[in-house]
């Protein structure tokens, strides 16, 4: 009987650590309210963003690539591009112009 | 030379060939040696016997040239066919990646050829339209998948 009341007494403790946990998980961040209006401003600032990566490559995410690495990616999209371009020109149609590419370098 | 006839030299008769060949010179260039460079002057056209050319385009990268490989070509095939297109300038860099044999076609003395025997130089002229109309279609599809993905990009 007492190990019976102590299963019970368990179970009904583990069913109030889930029930909060899920409360708390599921409960709307007030805090997150006033941050709903500062996600225009940063779009507004996007196509600034775009033409500074221009003025500042070094902050672009290909610089953390090793050159020799990009230069591998360089030459491999090249044969990947005339592979394409060669079955393009096998069998000429949109579609196989304008196939996916794989390549790194793009992707 | 290569086991099929060389691409340049194709639907010729086995004794145009020899006498084609005969012209031009063996050269052989070492791993990593240097056939001709981006702006040379264009004196001779070369048909690969053994081994891979690669050609290769400038391109800053971070700052720095670099040789872009942009085609290689192998036995059997022809590098060089600036040496018959005016202004005679070679517009890439070409370099052995690997041991490498060729036939060097001096263009004075093919001109020469060609004028006293105008129906091997008409087939030879025949196989080079076929090489260079080629690469400019190849390019060309190249260029338009390249523009196809900078319009894509900027109109997102």
């Amino acid at each position: 009987m007492e190990m019976l009341l102590m299963a019970v007494c368990l179970s009904m403790f583990g069913l109030a650590v889930t029930a909060m946990a899920f409360g708390a998980a599921t409960r709307p961040d007030k805090s997150s309210a006033p941050a709903q209006p500062e996600l225009r401003p940063a779009k507004a600032l996007a196509p600034a963003r775009f033409f500074a990566d221009h003025a500042a490559p070094s902050q672009s995410p290909g610089m953390r690539v090793p050159t020799e690495v990009l230069l591998a990616q360089i030459e491999n999209h090249v044969r990947l591009e005339q592979a394409a371009a060669q079955s393009f020109l096998e069998s000429p149609s949109h579609a196989q112009l304008h196939t996916k590419t794989t390549s790194a370098l793009v992707n | 030379m290569a086991p099929e006839q060389p691409e340049l030299l194709k639907d010729l008769g086995a004794e145009d060939v020899q006498q084609v060949l005969a012209i031009g010179t063996r050269i052989a260039l070492r791993s990593g040696a240097s056939l001709f460079q981006l702006g040379d002057p264009a004196e001779r056209l070369f048909l690969i016997e053994r081994g891979r050319i690669r050609l290769t385009l400038p391109m800053q990268v971070r700052g720095r040239q670099e040789d872009v490989v942009v085609e290689e070509r192998t036995a059997g095939q022809t590098v060089g066919w600036s040496a018959l297109i005016p202004p005679h300038m070679f517009t890439l860099a070409a370099t052995a990646p690997l041991d490498t044999e060729l036939i060097a076609l001096p263009r004075e003395e093919l001109r020469r050829y060609f004028a006293a025997h105008p129906t091997v130089g008409y087939q030879i002229t025949l196989n080079l339209a076929v090489v260079i109309g080629h690469r400019l279609q190849l390019f060309q599809a190249m260029w338009l998948r390249e523009m196809q993905r900078t319009v894509e990009k900027h109109s997102a």
